[in-house]
C-alpha cells in the first residue's frame, strides 16, 4: 500500500474486523454502513456497529495458495478461504495463519472446511522496509489448536480495593518453538511481529480482567523491536483493542498511549506509573494497561552479537492495574538505574550488540540485587516472607544466581523461571515469569519481581495477592502452563527459525 | 419495418499472446483498420469510437487512452474507454439506437504481458482489495467456488472423479477448437492427463490448464444502424438484445457461491426483452476464465440444470461430439478456442467472442463453421469483469429484431 490514507481506512477496518447489523431486520455486513441493503431508507439511523475481534467464526471452504501474488510470497504456500460468522450471516474472505505446510499432499482441504476458527491479528503483506506496517484481522487460525476461542464479557466489578493493583493479564507466545539442548524458544510466525504480539496480549488480559475496554485511561507499550524507529506501537493497540471511550464520528479513541523504551525493563518500568495513575483521587472506575512486547532480536550465529541467537524468544505479556476486583495488590517498589552500558542497538542497526561477560557482574547481577534488596528493606522483609520471586531472565543461570545469592530458595524462584520454555522474551520477560505465578498463586501469597534492562537499570515490586484471583482464573484459558505443554506446539528446525525470525522483509 | 436493432458489419481482431514488440495501441490500430476495409468503411465517415481496456494505466502507464487512438487514427470524433470490450459495445449499442451515431468502431485491447511480474498483485487487486488484503489469488476464487459447488451438490467420491475429469475435458476442448483457429493464443493440442497432472503438479483443485493465460491483443468491429447495414454488406449481423448486471465486489459476501447471479440476471433480461428461446442459440462463446467458470456459466445462462453442467460436459467429451447435446438441442460452446486457448487479453477478450460468432452466423468460419440440422438462427457472447462482478451478454442473429 503506497497510500497513507488508503493504508489508515483499511487498517481502521480491518484490524478489528468492522462490521454492522442492522437492528430491524438482522442482517449483517463486514464493514461499517450507515444504511441496510434490504431495508432501504427506513433503516438509516437503525444500524449498530459490530465487531468481530473476539468471535470466532467457521472455515467455509478453503484451497492452497501456493503461487501467491508478489505481496505474500513470503507467507506462500497457505490455506485461503472463506469464513463466516454467525451462521453465514456473514463472510469473510481470510487467510490461515500459524500453519506451516510443508507438502500440500499432506493436507485434505475436506478436513479444514466446517472448522472453528478465530480471528488473529497480523501483519497483512510483505511491503518496501520503508513502509508503513500493514496489519489485519483477515488472518484465521483453528480454535480447536494452540490458541483457544475466549469470549470478552464485560463484567461489573464487585469490590473495590483502597490500593491499586492487578485486575488482569494475558501473555502471549506464538505456536511455534525451536528447541535447541534444554531450551525451548517461542518463534513468530512470518505474519508476527512485537506489534501483533502486544494486541494478543491485551487482548487476552482483556477478557481475564473482564475490564470495560472504554475505562481504559492509558496504555504503555514497552519493547525494544518496534519495527518502527518513529512511531508507536501503543497507538494500534489503543485502536485495535478500542481502549477509552470511541469518537466514532473521527475514528479516535479517548485514551492516552505512549511506547516506552529501557531495553528489557521497558515494560515493568511503568507498573508504578499504570498504577499510580488509576490511584489518582476522584476517578471513576479507571484502568491502565501495560505491555511487554519483543520480537527479540539477534544477529545470526556466527557473527558479532550471535550469541543472543541462543536465547532470544517471542512473546508479549499485558496487565491491567485498576483499583476494581484486584487481583493482586501493590505493595511498595524500588528501582535502580546507572548508565552502564552493557547492551544496545544504535538507530538504524538491524541488531543488538553486547558487552560479553561484562553483561553479568557490573550490569545484570549489581543492579538486580540492589533494587531487590532496596524493596526487601523498605518493606522490612526477610527472604521467608516472600512466596515467588521472579528475576529478569535472559538465560537460565543469571536468575538463578541472583535469586539464589538473595536467599530465595528454590520453590520460591522456579515457578515463574519461564525462559527455558520461552526464551527471552526481552521486555516481555518477567512479566511472563508473574504471569506464571499469578497462574498458580493462592489468595494472600506475596509475589517479588524484578526486571531488568540494560543500559541499566532494575525495578522491583511487591505484590499481595487476594482472593479475587482465583475467581478470575475461570477466564484465564490461555495460561503459561497451556503455552509450554500444548500439544499443537510446532518445533521448527533452524533453517526455518531464521525464516520466521526475518518475517515478511524483503532484505 | 426493421427496428433500430444495431447491426455489426465487420470485424477485425489481432492474433493474441504475446506482442512485445507492439504498443497497445497499435494493436487496436490494427484490429480496427482490419474491420473497416473489410466493410469498405473509410476512417473518416466513424463518427465515433468506443474502445475498451481493463488496466491499461496500470499494465502500460497509458492514461488517455482516447489521445494515443486519436493520433493514430487521426480522428477527433468522440472517443470513450471502458474497461471490457461488451462495455464499449453496449455503449456504442446504446449510442446507436438513440440515433445519435449511426456509425461507431469498437475496439478493445490489452497488453498484459508487458507487466508480467506484477500483474497478478494487479488483477487481484482490482478484482477485490479485501480479498487481496486477505491473501487471495486470481487462481484462488475459482477454486474456492468448485470447493463450495462440490459441498452445495454433495458431490463424492466417483462423482466427484467424474467432474474433475469433466473441468479437464472441457480445457481439452478448448484446446482442439482452437487448432482451427489462426489467431488463437495456444494451437497446440493436449490431453486430460496433461490437465490432470498440471493439478497435481500445483497440489490445488485447479492446475495450469484450468486457466486462461494472460495475453496481450486486439479485437474490434464496425457498427451501424439496421437500415444502415445493408448499404455496407450483404450480411450484417444484427444485436438482437443485449444486457448486463452487476454483482457485489467481494466474492465471499455474494449470497450464492456456486455461480454468477450477474450472468443469470443478465442472461433472463436479454431472452426476454429478444423473445429469443434458449433452445434457439445453437452457438455460445463463454466467458471462462477457467474450466470451472466456463462449467458453472452453462448453469448461470440456463444451458444447464444447476449442479449438473459437468455432467453434460462429460457426456458430450466422451462422446467426442463437436457440440453440447443440451435438451436435445445441439449447442456448439467455445467454437475459437474459448479463453483457454484464444487467450484473454481482458479488454480485447469479448471482441473475439464476438469475431467467433459473427462469423460463423455469416457461414464464414472456414473449417470451423458449425453445422446445424436446421437454420442456424442465434449466436450468444457471455462476457464478465472481474470474478462476476459485472455480466454482460449479447444474443446476435441475421435477421433484425422483427417485433
Amino acid at each position: 500500500m503506497s497510500s497513507e490514507p488508503i493504508e489508515r481506512r483499511v487498517a481502521y477496518i480491518g484490524d478489528r474486523l468492522r462490521g454492522s447489523r442492522c437492528t430491524l431486520c438482522g442482517k449483517e455486513y463486514f464493514k461499517p454502513k450507515n444504511y441496510c441493503g434490504s431495508c432501504g431508507r427506513k433503516s438509516y439511523g437503525m444500524i449498530e456497529n459490530i465487531d468481530f475481534f473476539y468471535k470466532e467464526g467457521t472455515l467455509d471452504v478453503c484451497t492452497f495458495v501456493n503461487e501467491p501474488t508478489n505481496k505474500f510470497t513470503k507467507l506462500s504456500p497457505y490455506i485461503y478461504g472463506i469464513i463466516s460468522f454467525h451462521d453465514e450471516k456473514v463472510r469473510f474472505p481470510g487467510r490461515i495463519t500459524d500453519l506451516l505446510i510443508k507438502n500440500n499432499d499432506e493436507i485434505d482441504l475436506s478436513n479444514l472446511e466446517g472448522r472453528k476458527v478465530v480471528p488473529r491479528f497480523r501483519r497483512r503483506h510483505a511491503v518496501d522496509p520503508s513502509g508503513i506496517v500493514p496489519t489485519i484481522s483477515l488472518a484465521f487460525s483453528f480454535s480447536d489448536e494452540y490458541y483457544p476461542y475466549q469470549e470478552y464479557r464485560i463484567v461489573k466489578p464487585s469490590k473495590e480495593y483502597e490500593k491499586p493493583g492487578i485486575v488482569g493479564y494475558g501473555a502471549y507466545s506464538s505456536k511455534f518453538r525451536i528447541k535447541e539442548e534444554t531450551m525451548e524458544r517461542s518463534v513468530p510466525f512470518i505474519d508476527e511481529d512485537s506489534i501483533t504480539a502486544a494486541v494478543e496480549a491485551g487482548k487476552m488480559a482483556l477478557i481475564h480482567s473482564g475490564a470495560d475496554h472504554k475505562s481504559v485511561a492509558k496504555v504503555y507499550v514497552g519493547s525494544e523491536s518496534n519495527p518502527y524507529a518513529v512511531k508507536p506501537i501503543a497507538s494500534k493497540v489503543a485502536q485495535v483493542l478500542k481502549l477509552g471511550e470511541e469518537c466514532q464520528a473521527e475514528g479516535v479513541q479517548c485514551v492516552d498511549a505512549v511506547d516506552t523504551e529501557f531495553a528489557c525493563k521497558a515494560a515493568t518500568s511503568m507498573f508504578k506509573d499504570a498504577a499510580s495513575l488509576v490511584y489518582y483521587p476522584d476517578l471513576e472506575e479507571t484502568h491502565s494497561m501495560v505491555i511487554g512486547t519483543d520480537n527479540s532480536q539477534s544477529a545470526t550465529r556466527g557473527e558479532p552479537g550471535g550469541e543472543l541467537d541462543l536465547f532470544v524468544g517471542y512473546g508479549s505479556c499485558a496487565f491491567i492495574f485498576g483499583t476494581h476486583d484486584v487481583i493482586a495488590q501493590f505493595e511498595g517498589w524500588s528501582s535502580i538505574t546507572s548508565d552502564t552500558p552493557d547492551f544496545w542497538r544504535r538507530d538504524t542497526q538491524p541488531y543488538p550488540s553486547h558487552g560479553g561477560r561484562f553483561t553479568g557482574e557490573p550490569a545484570y547481577f549489581k543492579h538486580v540485587t540492589k533494587a531487590v534488596q532496596k524493596l526487601i528493606d523498605q518493606l522490612k522483609l526477610e527472604p521467608p516472607d516472600v512466596d515467588y520471586f521472579v528475576a529478569h531472565q535472559p538465560n537460565a543461570v543469571f536468575p538463578t544466581r541472583v535469586a539464589k545469592a538473595l536467599g530465595f530458595k528454590e520453590e520460591q524462584f522456579l515457578p515463574g523461571l519461564q525462559v527455558a520454555k520461552f526464551g527471552n522474551t526481552y521486555s516481555g520477560c518477567s512479566p511472563i515469569g508473574l504471569a506464571a505465578i499469578l497462574d498458580i498463586a493462592k489468595p494472600n501469597e506475596r509475589i517479588l519481581i524484578a526486571s531488568y534492562g540494560s543500559g541499566a537499570g532494575s525495578d522491583a515490586y511487591s505484590f499481595i495477592t487476594t482472593p479475587q484471583l482465583v475467581d478470575k482464573r475461570t477466564r484465564q484459558k490461555f495460561t503459561i502452563r497451556y503455552q509450554a505443554e500444548n500439544k499443537y506446539i510446532d518445533y521448527v528446525d533452524y533453517a526455518t527459525y531464521r525464516r520466521f525470525k526475518r518475517g515478511m522483509h524483503t532484505t | 419495418m426493421k427496428a433500430k436493432c444495431p447491426a455489426i458489419i465487420s470485424v477485425g481482431r489481432t492474433q493474441f499472446g504475446e506482442h512485445y514488440e507492439i504498443e497497445p495501441e497499435h494493436l487496436v490500430w490494427e484490429a480496427g483498420l482490419t474491420a473497416a476495409q473489410s466493410a469498405g468503411v473509410e476512417r473518416r465517415d466513424l463518427e465515433a469510437c468506443h474502445f475498451a481496456d481493463y488496466f491499461l494505466p496500470i499494465t502500460n502507464k497509458i492514461g488517455l487512452e482516447e489521445g494515443f487512438l486519436s493520433e493514430l487514427l487521426e480522428l477527433n470524433v468522440p472517443m470513450e474507454i471502458t474497461r471490457s470490450f461488451s462495455s464499449a459495445l453496449s455503449n456504442a449499442c446504446n449510442a446507436v439506437q438513440a440515433g445519435k451515431y449511426s456509425l461507431v468502431l469498437v475496439g478493445g485491447m490489452e497488453k498484459m504481458t508487458d507487466r508480467w511480474d506484477k500483474i497478478r498483485d494487479d488483477l487481484m487487486l482490482l478484482e477485490d482489495p479485501w480479498s487481496y488484503y486477505a491473501g487471495c489469488t486470481p487462481e484462488a476464487n475459482h477454486e474456492l467456488m468448485l470447493r463450495a459447488y462440490i459441498k452445495k451438490y454433495g458431490i463424492s467420491g466417483e462423482q466427484l472423479d467424474i467432474l474433475n475429469m469433466a473441468l479437464a475435458e472441457f480445457a481439452v476442448r478448448n484446446h482442439s477448437n482452437a487448432l482451427k483457429n489462426k489467431y488463437a493464443q495456444f494451437r497446440k493440442e493436449i490431453s486430460v492427463n496433461a490437465v490432470l497432472k498440471a493439478r497435481a503438479t500445483a497440489g490445488r483443485p485447479l492446475g495450469l490448464f484450468d486457466f486462461a493465460p494472460i495475453s496481450d491483443g486486439a479485437s474490434a468491429l464496425i457498427l451501424t444502424n439496421s437500415e444502415l447495414a445493408e448499404s455496407y454488406t450483404d450480411k450484417p449481423v444484427y444485436i438482437l438484445g443485449y444486457s448486463l448486471a452487476t454483482d457485489y465486489i467481494t466474492f465471499p459476501s455474494r449470497n450464492d457461491l456456486t455461480g454468477f447471479i450477474a450472468a443469470k440476471l443478465a442472461m433472463n433480461d436479454v431472452l426476454k426483452k429478444t423473445g429469443v428461446k434458449l433452445e434457439d442459440i445453437s452457438i455460445l462463446e463463454l466467458y471462462d476464465q477457467s474450466t470451472m467458470m466456463g462449467m458453472v456459466s452453462l448453469e448461470d445462462l440456463g444451458f444447464c440444470e444447476k449442479g449438473k453442467a459437468w455432467i453434460d460436459i462429460h457426456k458430450c467429451c466422451q462422446e467426442d461430439r463437436e457440440f453440447f447435446e443440451l435438451n436435445g438441442r445441439k449447442l456448439f460452446v467455445n467454437m475459437n478456442g474459448g479463453l483457454k486457448a484464444d487467450g484473454n487479453p481482458l479488454g480485447a477478450t469479448g471482441g473475439a467472442e464476438v469475431f467467433e460468432v459473427f462469423q460463423q452466423l455469416r457461414q464464414e468460419a472456414g473449417e470451423r463453421q458449425v453445422k446445424v440440422d436446421d437454420e442456424l438462427r442465434y449466436g450468444c457472447v457471455h462476457e464478465m469483469e472481474g470474478f462476476g462482478t459485472k455480466a454482460y451478454v449479447y444474443i446476435l442473429g441475421m435477421e433484425p429484431d422483427e417485433q
